[in-house]
């Protein structure tokens, strides 16, 4: 047994098609390619991959067990944390859980905004992926133009929110605050300048012959196999077909719209890094869009049983004051029942089941996460590949090891 | 539709259908909805219903699959209600591959135990843990402080939990 770099190496004793023997290789959990704490083991003939096992849980930090333990509207700020890349659309996703089983509607102005930070927060989740996957086939200063632009994403998210990463800017009922005539037109800036920026990166990347050797041909997911996985977002698509549910189950306004659904009939990694491309551009477009036709009015639901009263009604009104209390120490009730609500996220179906038994706190959460479903796939697309192409597969399954974990 | 024998109560939550269906047939029950079309499992999980008051539960345990037919876009839960210690109930990875991790998952932190499945471990937890963390009688706060004496005394306490 030998130990280099987190890699321990044992011996099975069968022969291989080489001559030589299989070996059962640990890769991780502290393994620098494999995005976080991924731990996989592998058998190996020769450098080509026979087996491959992943063993995850590393990250659990026991967010489902944490919501049990909060109130409806304190979960918000742990939904954050699962899949630490795309905070709003967690958030999102558990909101429109909690708003389905409560019967409730949020005005037009907070629809909008809700798609603003969702397609803000796909840009910001495929910068990271692409500049980290970049980084990781050799492809070193994507790390350095990807976190540029999405610099400017962290600020916006702290303009709207007051945070940069873990913005909890969504909650049930509403979006936390309005957006400040300062964040519009960092937005404005920002769509202006995006497509240019996507250029560049394809510029860097499309035709490049290393990113090419690297990518095309690996990591080969079939069509049928993608289904039968259960795999989505780009995983699915990247393997042609047009399934994304921004457009096949609409929520938050996203059926008025005009986007494409990004698809490659590639069904290799090169053909997931393309579909992520064209998302961006699609990102872009609907933000101009949704920028547009941004509606005034409020941004909250007129209810004061679920949201706290405005700050200077307190002063005056004696109903405000109770309803304030009311709220901060015991919180609002859900109607008993279950619901379940899936968003797309960068990627794939990010879901929230919730369990109500009338308490002032959740039964159960359960978050289905598009990486812990994705990563099943990983066996079927790395096999009798070589070791390194695994960094270019595991890096354009693009796992989250908090989603995987939660 | 599947055979209405299968069938013990439906009903529609939040705009949510969903049928209930007895648990040793659950493999049977899904295998013919997944001939009907709904060929991809969204998700399967538990909720545990101690003493949950809202309302008459006939078993502890609740297993929940989400179903989804790709072309029509229906969804559809299925509800088993399985009791005992531990709780038994038939594997469905074989009709649906993704359900081999949920199961193991659902193994992991409520300790239901899925028939046939071929590699029934613990996914999230360590390997050696004491305990399944959903259950709802499992406390928040409740483990020690790795690396204290507390620690090793409680990670090397007999299996019963």
């Amino acid at each position: 047994m030998s130990v280099a770099q987190g890699v321990t190496i044992t011996k099975t004793g069968q022969a291989g098609a080489f001559g030589g023997e299989i070996l059962t290789v640990n890769f991780g959990p502290h393994h620098p390619s494999t995005h976080g704490v991924l731990r996989l083991i592998v058998d190996l003939d020769g450098e080509q991959i026979r087996r491959i096992k992943p063993v995850i849980g590393y990250l659990h930090t026991g967010i489902e067990k944490q919501m049990e333990a909060l109130r409806w509207q304190q979960g918000v700020v742990v939904t954050d944390r699962h899949d630490y890349l795309s905070p709003p659309i967690n958030n999102l996703a558990y909101a429109l859980a909690v708003e389905k089983l409560m019967g409730v509607e949020v005005p037009p102005r907070a629809q909008v905004l809700r798609v603003i930070m969702s397609e803000l927060t796909r840009l910001s989740s495929h910068l990271v992926w692409m500049g980290t996957s970049g980084l990781e086939l050799g492809a070193m200063s994507m790390l350095m133009y990807c976190f540029r632009e999405r610099d400017t994403i962290l600020d916006m998210n702290e303009e709207i929110s007051g945070f940069r990463m873990h913005t909890s800017y969504i909650r049930p009922g509403g979006v936390f605050a309005d957006a400040t005539p300062r964040f519009l037109e960092l937005l404005d800036k920002f769509i202006g300048s995006m497509p240019a920026h996507v250029d560049e990166y394809e510029n860097l990347l499309t035709m490049n012959p290393i990113w090419r050797s690297r990518t095309i041909g690996i990591g080969r997911l079939s069509p049928e196999d993608a289904k039968v996985l259960g795999a989505s977002g780009p995983m699915i698509r990247g393997s042609g077909i047009a399934w994304d549910l921004r457009k096949a189950m609409p929520y938050s306004g996203y059926e008025n719209y005009e986007f494409e659904v990004a698809t490659s009939n590639d069904c290799d990694c090169y053909g997931r890094y393309l579909v992520r491309m064209k998302e961006m551009r699609e990102s872009v477009k609907i933000l101009r869009q949704a920028l547009d036709r941004l509606p005034d009015g409020p941004v909250n639901v007129d209810d004061r049983k679920m949201l706290p009263p405005p700050r200077e009604e307190l002063e005056t009104s004696m109903e405000a004051v109770i309803h304030h209390f009311k709220l901060f120490t015991e919180g609002y009730s859900v109607p008993a029942g279950d619901a379940y609500v899936a968003v797309e996220s960068g990627r794939g179906e990010n879901g929230c089941y919730i369990v109500s038994d009338g308490t002032h706190k959740p039964r159960r959460v359960k978050f289905r996460s598009a990486s812990f479903v994705n990563l099943q796939a990983l066996e079927r697309m790395a096999l009798n590949h070589m070791v390194a192409d695994m960094i270019a597969i595991i890096g354009t399954a693009d796992a989250v090891l908090g989603d995987v974990d939660r | 539709m599947i055979a209405d024998t299968l069938i013990i109560d439906r009903g529609v939550s939040a705009g949510d259908a969903w049928i209930t269906v007895p648990s040793e047939s659950v493999h049977d029950a899904l295998a013919g909805l997944r001939s009907e079309g709904y060929r991809l499992l969204t998700f399967l999980t538990c909720v545990d219903h101690l003493a949950d008051a809202s309302r008459e539960w006939p078993a502890r345990f609740e297993i929940v699959y989400q179903l989804r037919n790709l072309d029509s876009r229906e969804q559809l839960r299925v509800r088993a209600f399985v009791d005992g210690e531990p709780p038994k109930i038939d594997s469905v990875q074989d009709l649906f591959p993704p359900a081999n991790w949920d199961e193991r998952e659902t193994f992991d932190l409520f300790g239901i135990v899925f028939n046939n499945h071929p590699d029934l471990t613990r996914i999230l937890m360590p390997d050696d843990w004491v305990g399944h963390p959903l259950r709802r009688d499992y406390p928040v706060g409740g483990e020690t402080v790795e690396f204290s004496p507390e620690h090793e005394k409680w990670q090397t306490a007999p299996e019963e939990a």
